[in-house]
This record gives C-alpha cells, sequence and structure tokens, in this order.
C-alpha cells in the first residue's frame, strides 16, 4: 500500500502544480515521463477551469478569457475541489477575486460573482410545493404572534453598492441594449427564487429586503415586522405575504 | 412540470438497456431528447450531474426517464484511490439510482482523488497485487451498499507503471470475477492506450472475459502533439474515428450484440447527428447478428 500511497501522492501534487517532480517508476516508453505527467496536470487544470467558466460566465465575460483563466488557477491553486461532484465546486470564487490584486479596479467583481454562485445555487436547489393560502388560513390568531415561515428552498437574498442586476442582464448572451451602466445609480437589493427550472432575479425595496432577510434567519412574522417598521413605519407586511403565496416564495409555516 | 408529450403518464417501465445503440445525453440536448421524433436506443447520463436537490437537471432527467430506458454512469467514485470511500457520494449514488431506477450503473478502473483533493480527472492505476485487492474490495463496498452489480471501464491512460505486474485486461477480469462486477468496454479507450503503449488492440479484445462486457462505450478522440508520433487523447469531441469503428466490429464478432453508447461530451453536434452515430453502431450491431445467425 505504502508505494500506491506514495503514487498517488505524488502523483496529485504534480497535477496541482505543488512539485515538478514526477512518481517513481513511470515508464518513459519514448516520451518523457514529464511530459506524459503534464497531460494529466492539463486535464485537470483545463477541466477545472472550463467548469468555473460555466460557473462564472459574466464574470468570464467581463474580465476576458486570458484574465479568467489566471484567476481559475488562482483559484485552483488555493481551493481545489473537496468532492468528485462538482456542484459544490467554485463556492468562494468571489473571495478569490476579492483577493486577487490584479482584479482591483473592477471593484464590483466579487459581487458579481456572488450572484453567479447564488444562481447557482438556487438552480439547484430542492424543489417544493409552495404554501397554500387555505393551510394558513387555518392558523388560530392567538398563534400569530408565534408564527414563522419557511422560505422555498431556492431563495437567495444579495446586495450590493453597485447595480450587479444590471450589469448581470446586460451579460447575457441574449441581452439586446447598449450595454451602458452608469455604476454610480446606486446599489441593489436583489431577491432570486426559482419557481420551476429557471431562476428569476427581482429587485425588491430595502423594507422588503429586510423582512426577507428576518423570516429567511428564522425569525417569527411579528418580530420581522417589528424591526422592520422601527426604519419603515408604513410598511406594509400584507403584500409581503400575498407575493409570498401567489409566487410560492413561502413553502410552510411553523410555530416558534 | 416538464412532461415527455409521448407518455406523459406512465414510467417506461422496463428498465433494462437493449443491445443495441444509445447516446450520451448533455442537458444541451434535453429538449430533443423528449420532443424530437428522431430517437435512439436508450440514453447515459454522468451521474454526479444529478447529485443536485432538484431543478431542471433532476426534473429532466426524470421526464426523460418516463420515455427511455436510461443508464447511470459514474466518474467520481475513486475506486482506485488510497482514501476512504466517499460515504457521502456513496449515498447520492444510491438515492439517485432508487429515483432514477437505471437499466445498468457503471463507474471506472481509476483513482481521482487523494487526501482529498480531486483531481476532476481519471488516473491509472497500478496493476498489482495490492491495488487489485484494494480495488476489489472497494467495489464489493459499493456494490453491498448500491444493492447491485456495478460495470467497471478499462481507462484511456498515458502512462504505465514500472511495477504493474499484471496486464490491463488480466486486472480488470479478475476484478469482475473476485467481485462479481461486469465490464463496461470503452472501445475507444482501449485503441487509445493501446496505441500509447505499444499494445495489441486485437489481442487487448481477445483478452477482455467477453461474457461479463455488459455495454460499450464508442467515443472520439484527439491527438496530442508531444513526443514522437504523438498520445492520443480522450476527448469525447468529434466522431468516432475509422480505427475504433474497426475495432469495434472486431468487439462484436468476438463478443456479441452489447449495449453500445456514442460518448460525445464536448463540442456538441446537432441531436439528429448524435443519433446518426449512434446508427452506425446499430448497422454493425445487426451485421454482427446476421454473421452469427
Amino acid at each position: 500500500m505504502h508505494r500506491l500511497r506514495d503514487t498517488q501522492r505524488d502523483f496529485a501534487r504534480f497535477v496541482f502544480r505543488e512539485s515538478d517532480l514526477v512518481p517513481d517508476d513511470i515508464v518513459a516508453n519514448g516520451l518523457a515521463v514529464e511530459q506524459r505527467m503534464a497531460i494529466y496536470r492539463n486535464n485537470t487544470l483545463a477541466g477545472l477551469t472550463e467548469a468555473l467558466r460555466e460557473l462564472y460566465p459574466v464574470v468570464n465575460r467581463l474580465v476576458g478569457d486570458d484574465f479568467f483563466k489566471r484567476l481559475a488557477l488562482a483559484y485552483l491553486d488555493s481551493r481545489p475541489p473537496k468532492s468528485a461532484c462538482l456542484l459544490q465546486f467554485g463556492a468562494e470564487f468571489a473571495v478569490l477575486i476579492a483577493e486577487f490584486a490584479d482584479a482591483r479596479s473592477l471593484a464590483y467583481l466579487p459581487d458579481i460573482a456572488r450572484l453567479e454562485w447564488l444562481f447557482n445555487e438556487a438552480y439547484h436547489a430542492e424543489n417544493i410545493s409552495p404554501l397554500a393560502l387555505s393551510d394558513l388560513a387555518r392558523v388560530d390568531p392567538a398563534d400569530y404572534a408565534r408564527l414563522a415561515f419557511k422560505l422555498h428552498p431556492s431563495v437567495r437574498l444579495a446586495a450590493s453598492l453597485y447595480p450587479i442586476d444590471r450589469i448581470w442582464l446586460s451579460n447575457q448572451s441574449d441581452y439586446t441594449g447598449d450595454g451602458l451602466i452608469d455604476l454610480n445609480q446606486g446599489g441593489c437589493r436583489l431577491l432570486l427564487f426559482r419557481p420551476e427550472t429557471d431562476v428569476i432575479m427581482n429587485r425588491v425595496g430595502e423594507a422588503h429586503f429586510q423582512c426577507l432577510s428576518a423570516l429567511a434567519a428564522g425569525i417569527s412574522l411579528v418580530r420581522a415586522v417589528e424591526a422592520v417598521m422601527t426604519n419603515w413605519p408604513d410598511f406594509a407586511v400584507g403584500d409581503l405575504l400575498r407575493d409570498g403565496l401567489s409566487q410560492g416564495l413561502l413553502t410552510d409555516f411553523y410555530f416558534i | 412540470m416538464i412532461q415527455s408529450h409521448r407518455n406523459p403518464q406512465t414510467r417506461y417501465t422496463d428498465a433494462a438497456i437493449p443491445a443495441c445503440a444509445g447516446v450520451g445525453l448533455r442537458s444541451q440536448h434535453y429538449l430533443d431528447a423528449l420532443h424530437s421524433p428522431i430517437r435512439t436506443g436508450w440514453l447515459e447520463v454522468h451521474s454526479e450531474n444529478y447529485f443536485g436537490k432538484g431543478g431542471a437537471p433532476l426534473s429532466y432527467l426524470e421526464a426523460i426517464r418516463a420515455d427511455y430506458p436510461l443508464s447511470l454512469h459514474g466518474v467520481g467514485m475513486s475506486l482506485g484511490s488510497v482514501d476512504e470511500l466517499d460515504g457521502r457520494h456513496l449515498r447520492q449514488l444510491k438515492d439517485l439510482i432508487a429515483r432514477i431506477e437505471p437499466g445498468l450503473v457503471s463507474e471506472h478502473l481509476a483513482w481521482s482523488s487523494f487526501a482529498g483533493r480531486y483531481l476532476n480527472d481519471l488516473a491509472p492505476v497500478p496493476y498489482t497485487d495490492t491495488a487489485l485487492a484494494h480495488v476489489a474490495a472497494r467495489v464489493s463496498r459499493v456494490q453491498d451498499c448500491l444493492g447491485r452489480q456495478i460495470l467497471l471501464e478499462n481507462p484511456s491512460s498515458y502512462l504505465e507503471y514500472r511495477f504493474s505486474t499484471y496486464r490491463e485486461t488480466e486486472f480488470l477480469n479478475q476484478l469482475a470475477k473476485q467481485t462479481g462486477c461486469g465490464i463496461l468496454l470503452d472501445v475507444n479507450n482501449a485503441y487509445l492506450s493501446c496505441q500509447n503503449h505499444g499494445w495489441d488492440a486485437s489481442a487487448y479484445l481477445h483478452d477482455i472475459d467477453a461474457a461479463r462486457v455488459a455495454e460499450i462505450h464508442l467515443a472520439g478522440h484527439s491527438q496530442n502533439p508531444a513526443g514522437e508520433g504523438g498520445v492520443l487523447i480522450d476527448t469525447h469531441d468529434g466522431p468516432v474515428c475509422e480505427a475504433v469503428w474497426q475495432l469495434y466490429q472486431t468487439a462484436i464478432r468476438i463478443m456479441g450484440r452489447r449495449p453500445t453508447l456514442i460518448e460525445w461530451d464536448a463540442d456538441l453536434p446537432a441531436w439528429r447527428l448524435l443519433i446518426d452515430e449512434a446508427g452506425r453502431a446499430d448497422t454493425y450491431l445487426r451485421q454482427g447478428y446476421a454473421q452469427a445467425a
């Protein structure tokens, strides 16, 4: 087993560029062992770069193929896949971009990466049928104070100082606008949600965003609304509940 | 809800993969698979692409499963690794099998992880007694956990270990004999490895335990210019080359009809072209059958 372990250890180190020493006892057979190992290195690095490109197409469009490749290699150096299934791979790309000195001229880039990751999470989230109004109507008014909601597993909330939704939209392949975006127009608060198979993204107001964030964190409806109303006394939670029910954002309720 | 228009109410209940040609299904072809009048015998998908909790991939797969026999092909079990088997990965595969009821489940004779880091590639196993015992124990554990047989695919490789003591075919046959697993004969991989290492491809096919071969793969490859003569790389990005079609006909003559899959995973062609490629395999399967009869 020692030889098997040593071979795999040295092989993996070579592939992930930690070392240029090749594993022992590989047959050259007309080609340098380094060249044979380089094929495996290239397969891994090119394959995983492509996986990141598929996850982050807008980041790729914004920075170009060559710079994206540099970002991807830096990511693979620090955060290689931890499972064979790549659905969790690439989660920290926004963190890497924020750390990457050469990317700092695009201040909104980490937020774009974060948004693309949230799209990916929402896309693969569990399917759950929405809460029916008739079920909610059965709640005893005496229990209203303890009422809390479960949001659909695909719901994701994102806030940015930049208009990342417009940047994202203007970098989609079916976009037909002029692509001019005023970065000084201010930030946005976004709700991502996947009712069936497609993820939808909508801007929401600050009060709405704060209330949804509180509900998502498991805070009771009454306490969430109280907190929102300290800043927005006119906040109408009825609108949020009605929209939440009709769109399927709310999937269940419970008491706390 | 995504539904097949042909068979909206009932699942295509016969899970068995027929001994004819099928194609590997990628997401770009979901709508063609569901709605096109151009059909193939069966479909295969990469298991790991359906390890998510929900959404489009699983919805499409379930709809397509209502209409086609389907097999699951894993690329990540890392059966040859010295790492512990990934229990979560195994559970996810088991859940997917329960959901999809595939006709066949396959994995690779390869390793892809060391110390919890994954290569996203299929690295070669040394063919030694130690490795044989190690891989056999892991194949048995996987089969016990899944409660069914798996098929093991012969790898494509770009290097050999000097300390290997078995030929690849012997190693696979031994694994099949010791664990009861089946063999997925990838003719393109066999061709490529034989070219890359100077093995005799016809002997390779004759050496494989034909009775264990439950599925055949065909795919395109490309040439890496490094070194004299170059190395053939398993890219799955084009049509099956003529030399591989020749070898496939030899395989059918030796083994008889087997479910045969066209794998085309990158630079995908139109659905019609992909199905045409499968049609060529069907032609050879019928000819092989006629000769045998």
